[in-house]
């Protein structure tokens, strides 16, 4: 176990620089500079001085390789610069909406969870019947619907039928959880259902697989109870690669959030990310990308580590 | 030249069993994947709404009617207008062309180029091989949507720019797929056959690699249909895709809709089933498609 852990960690090192890599070649890949284009982006005439200085303070003046070397040891200390817009540093800008973000993922992950493993199951067992169909259309159309139009239908619903709007304004959820939960459980719902298709569809599969396992006939042969052999034999082993799903599809929620939280006005990662397109802050954008990205990468190491730690077979290979 | 006139009568002939072969296929199909051939249905839809969209609507979707503005949907206006006067209809008819154009060229161009890198990366093997991968692994990092918004803020907004920045991170997708199903060939006897009768790499690639990657190749495509739609009116939507007046669904959506929603709440509620019609109707067809060319790869 050691050994897969040693060689799992060793392949996250070359991607994860790869990612910086890539990162640092797009920016410079832009027509003039960076700082042109935020500048021109601003619509207004900017002065040659500014410009010069303005590059100066980002260090565009100096060679291509000193600015690698810079970025990259900046990496290193997680120093990512300063934001072009407010000028704070972009880890603080990205830490004070991390919580809130990480809050939305978290919740979307249970009401897909919840959601999925039952739905899942019961379509298996019931296999081309009505249930399934049921069931697989519900997941089918989940992965269709976009998740900020169900989230503007989901606020019209409560506006027509209620006359309510979820609160607007952010409370952390150590002050008032009602409150919080109140507000977060739409934008996480959104978001969920879309996971929860994901993961129904993965989960049926798998226990459809393991079904149609010898052990489970033998257990059946043998006179256990449906119900014992359905947990205790082919729940167990189905898991496994609902598991692996839940855990990449949890990784991508960053992207699934950047558009919900625009609709619910959230103020974490994902609106911050757009805010930063919209408004050329390309050092903000540097290093969202690149923690989104590192985020993802340890997610899939976190999953492959429980895969292994399940199934001992993987780490023998 | 003296072969021609043969050739074509041997085409002509061969034509009507040839169609008919397809009409059959599509019969079976139909009946054996229900749920495919709706989505068939739904996308057929689709097309004759983008191609047809001049005869269809009854509207100009960039029009604007300020005598109309956010009217309710009346025997005028089916689905109503929005905050310009704007048939919302119409606009609707139209965006299944952007839709189409964006979903179509940034799925193909993206599949295509990935069958390629990964079917060479596979057949090259050895240290190729290894570094393909590598830079695949890196792009594969990035969550689609992300890449997306990273490419968009590099090259601007816009429905070319939009293209590129969704078929950039479909290509790794794409080599990753087609490459493991290329693995698996290269190693069938009658590849080595092929090698052992000296035929050149190109043409062992081309004529028995390429053709039983085919199934992957289309598999991935049609899941890409769907994904690049949505994505491209996330894009629209966050108000970095498509740009106004061009009539796109997630557009529809951007400003307007929410701003409008307790007033002129079909701003809103349309846009947002034509979309998921789109990708339902793709991911549907994608699906039974599947099933249908590759019943190894039963649908998850």
């Amino acid at each position: 176990m050691l050994q897969y852990l040693v060689k799992r960690v060793l392949l996250m090192i070359p991607t994860i620089l790869g990612v910086a890599v890539v990162i640092f070649v797009l920016m410079r890949m832009l027509p003039g500079d960076i700082v042109e284009m935020r500048l021109a982006g601003e619509g207004s005439y900017v002065q040659q001085e500014t410009i010069d200085k303005e590059r100066a303070k980002l260090g565009l003046d100096k060679p291509m390789w000193v600015q690698f070397t810079d970025y990259m040891w900046g990496l290193a200390r997680l120093d990512f610069g300063y934001s072009m817009w407010t000028g704070r540093p972009v880890s603080y800008e990205i830490g004070v909406r991390f919580g809130l973000s990480l809050q939305i993922a978290i919740m979307s992950t249970v009401i897909a969870v919840l959601l999925a493993i039952p739905l899942g199951t019961i379509a298996a067992l019931k296999q081309d019947t009505w249930v399934d169909y049921a069931v697989r259309i519900f997941s089918i159309a989940g992965l269709a619907t976009p998740s900020f139009w169900l989230g503007i239908m989901i606020i019209l619903a409560f506006l027509i039928v209620f006359q309510w709007t979820p609160p607007m304004v952010y409370t952390p959820i150590w002050v008032d959880p009602w409150a919080n939960l109140s507000q977060l459980i739409w934008p996480a719902l959104a978001t969920g259902y879309r996971y929860s298709a994901v993961a129904t569809r993965m989960t049926r599969s798998a226990v459809l697989e393991v079904l149609r396992e010898d052990y489970i006939r033998t257990a059946r042969a043998k006179g256990l109870w449906q119900q014992l052999v359905l947990k205790r034999h082919a729940l167990k082993n189905a898991m496994l690669p609902v598991i692996t799903v839940i855990g990449l599809e949890f990784a991508f929620l960053m992207g699934g959030l950047v558009v919900t939280e625009q609709v619910f006005n959230l103020n974490g990662i994902g609106k911050l990310f757009v805010d930063a397109v919209t408004q050329y802050d390309y050092t903000l954008v540097q290093g969202l990308v690149m923690i989104v990205a590192t985020v993802f990468v340890l997610t899939n190491f976190v999953v492959d580590v429980l895969y292994a730690w399940l199934d001992p077979r993987i780490r023998y290979r | 030249m003296s072969s021609q006139p043969y050739d074509l009568a041997l085409a002509a002939a061969a034509e009507p069993t040839r169609l008919r072969q397809w009409v059959d296929a599509a019969l079976k199909f139909s009946r054996e994947k229900p749920l495919g051939a709706a989505g068939a249905v739904i996308v057929v839809i689709m097309i004759l709404a983008a191609v047809l969209a001049d005869f269809i609507a009854p509207y100009n979707p960039v029009a604007t009617d300020y005598g109309a503005m956010l009217a309710a949907p009346s025997a005028d206006h089916w689905l109503g207008t929005d905050e310009f006067g704007r048939d919302v209809l119409t606009r609707i008819i139209y965006g299944a062309r952007t839709a189409l154009l964006v979903g179509f060229s940034a799925a193909f161009i993206g599949a295509t180029l990935g069958l390629v890198i990964g079917v060479a990366s596979a057949f090259f093997s050895g240290w190729i091989d290894l570094v393909i991968q590598r830079i695949v692994d890196v792009f594969i990092s990035f969550p689609l949507i992300i890449l997306a918004l990273a490419v968009v803020a590099a090259l601007g907004t816009g429905t070319d720019r939009v293209i590129l920045a969704i078929l950039i991170p479909m290509i790794p997708r794409a080599a990753r797929i087609c490459r493991s199903g290329a693995l698996a060939i290269r190693e069938m006897p009658y590849v080595d056959a092929a090698r052992a009768a000296g035929f050149r790499d190109r043409r062992i690639i081309l004529r028995h690699m390429v053709p039983n990657v085919i199934a992957a190749y289309l598999i991935v495509l049609t899941s890409f249909l769907g994904q690049a739609i949505l994505l491209e009116a996330s894009l629209s939507f966050l108000g970095l895709g498509v740009q106004e007046p061009t009539p796109a669904w997630g557009l529809m959506l951007h400003g307007g809709a929410s701003q409008y929603a307790e007033s002129a709440p079909w701003m809103a509620i349309y846009p947002g089933i034509a979309i998921t019609l789109a990708v339902f109707g793709f991911n549907l067809f994608g699906d039974s498609l599947r099933d249908a060319l590759d019943p190894r790869l039963k649908t998850q």
